[in-house]
C-alpha cells in the first residue's frame, strides 16, 4: 500500500489499522528511553487508590488466565490468589480476617495449605471481593470457587499413579454391565440391520 | 466482548484467538492490508464472531518485559468494516483492549501498551482511547488502560 493510498484510507475511517512498526532500532531504542522517562514520572504520580485498581484487575486477569491453562505446576494457585488478594488491599493480613470475622490463626493455616477453606470461608470471601470489585472492573465471584476446585482436580489427577493401585484394589464393578463393555459394539449393528 | 452490528445495533460476542500457521491462505493483502506474513516472528491475533473462523480484524505485538510495555506494531480491521459502510463497530478497540488486559496480567500498575502510527491518526487514538503522547510514540498506561479493559469487557 502507498502512501496516498493510505492517507485516502485514513481520511474515510481512522481505526482502518495502524503500521506502527519502528523503521530501525536506533529510533526503537531512542524512542524507548524517552517513553519510559515520561512512564517512569507519571507511575511515581500515581495514587495508592490507582495501584490497588490496577494490582485488583491484574489478579482477575491472571486467576482467568488459570482456569484457561490446563496444566499442573504443583502449586496451590487458590492461596497464592488469596495471598495477593488480601496484600493488594490490607497492609496487615490480621484486618482481613477481622473483616470477614474469622481468627488471624485460621485465615494463616488456610493461606499457607495447613487447612482447606471451609465452604463459610468461600462464601465470605465471595461477598468480601463482590464488594471491592464492584467499582474495579466486572469480577465474577464464583472464581473463587472454580479456582479452588481446578487447584484440587489437577492435583488429584497429576498424583493418579500413587493413589490409583491402592484404590483399585477397594473398587469393584458387580452388574452385568461390566460384560457389555467388552462386546464390538459393532456386533450390536449388524444384528439391528 | 462484544462488536455492534451498524446496520441493527445488535451486539455479537467475539473471540481473540492466536493466528495459526493454516489462517494465513486465507489473510490476503486485499482485505486485510498489509502483509501480515512479515509478522511470523511476533504475537498475532485475529478477532473473530464467536464460533466463527472468519477474520474481522488482525494485531500484532511485541512485548518487551524490560520495558513493562507491548508496543503494537500493526492493527487492522478486514476492508468491508472500515468507512462509513463498515459492517461492524468496535473491532479495533476489542483488539486494543486484547493487548491492554495482556499488559496488565504481566505487569500490574507498570503496564503500558503504545504505538507509533506513521499517519496523521494519532489524535484520534488520543481522544477516543485516552493515549498519551511522548515524543513520536503514543501509549496507554495506568489508570487509562483499565478504563480500556472496562470499556471492552
Amino acid at each position: 500500500m502507498n502512501m496516498s493510498q493510505k492517507n485516502k484510507i485514513n481520511d474515510l475511517d481512522p481505526e482502518f489499522g495502524v503500521d506502527s512498526r519502528y523503521n530501525s532500532a536506533k529510533e526503537r531504542d531512542s524512542d524507548a528511553v524517552a517513553l519510559m522517562e515520561a512512564r517512569l514520572e507519571r507511575i511515581r504520580n500515581l495514587s495508592r487508590d490507582e495501584i490497588i485498581r490496577a494490582r485488583l484487575m491484574q489478579l482477575k486477569l491472571k486467576m482467568e488466565q488459570y482456569l484457561r491453562n490446563p496444566f499442573y505446576d504443583g502449586r496451590n494457585h487458590f492461596s497464592e490468589f488469596l495471598e495477593a488478594y488480601i496484600d493488594t488491599i490490607y497492609p496487615k493480613r490480621s484486618a482481613f480476617a477481622r473483616d470477614i470475622d474469622i481468627t488471624p490463626v485460621a485465615l494463616s493455616q488456610v493461606i499457607n495449605n495447613h487447612r482447606d477453606p471451609k465452604d463459610e470461608f468461600m462464601l465470605k470471601l465471595m461477598v468480601h471481593s463482590e464488594k471491592v470489585f464492584q467499582k474495579v472492573c466486572n469480577f465474577q465471584k464464583r472464581i473463587w470457587y472454580e479456582v479452588y476446585f481446578h487447584d484440587k482436580i489437577s492435583h488429584t489427577m497429576s498424583r493418579q499413579e500413587e493413589w490409583g493401585p491402592e484404590i483399585e484394589q477397594h473398587v469393584m464393578v458387580s452388574e452385568p454391565f461390566v460384560e457389555y463393555q467388552t462386546r464390538d459394539p459393532r456386533e450390536n449393528d449388524s444384528e439391528i440391520e | 466482548m462484544k462488536i455492534v452490528e451498524t446496520s441493527t445495533g445488535i451486539k455479537h460476542s467475539v473471540e481473540v484467538l492466536p493466528v495459526e500457521s493454516e489462517d494465513f491462505r486465507s489473510i490476503k493483502k486485499e482485505r486485510y492490508f498489509f502483509n501480515w506474513k512479515e509478522e511470523r516472528l511476533f504475537e498475532i491475533r485475529k478477532l473473530c464472531l464467536a464460533g466463527s473462523n472468519d477474520i474481522l480484524g488482525l494485531i500484532s505485538f511485541e512485548v518487551i518485559p524490560r520495558e513493562w510495555r507491548i508496543h503494537i506494531r500493526l492493527l487492522t480491521v478486514s476492508k468491508e468494516n472500515m468507512g462509513k459502510d463498515k459492517r461492524y463497530e468496535k473491532i479495533a478497540g476489542n483488539l486494543l483492549a486484547h493487548v491492554a488486559r495482556i499488559a496488565v496480567r504481566e505487569y500490574g500498575e507498570m503496564a503500558c501498551i503504545s504505538l507509533k502510527p506513521k499517519t496523521l491518526i494519532a489524535s484520534h487514538y488520543m481522544k477516543k482511547y485516552g493515549m498519551r503522547v511522548t515524543g513520536v510514540t503514543l501509549s496507554l498506561e495506568v489508570p487509562e488502560i483499565l478504563e480500556l479493559i472496562r470499556t471492552y469487557e
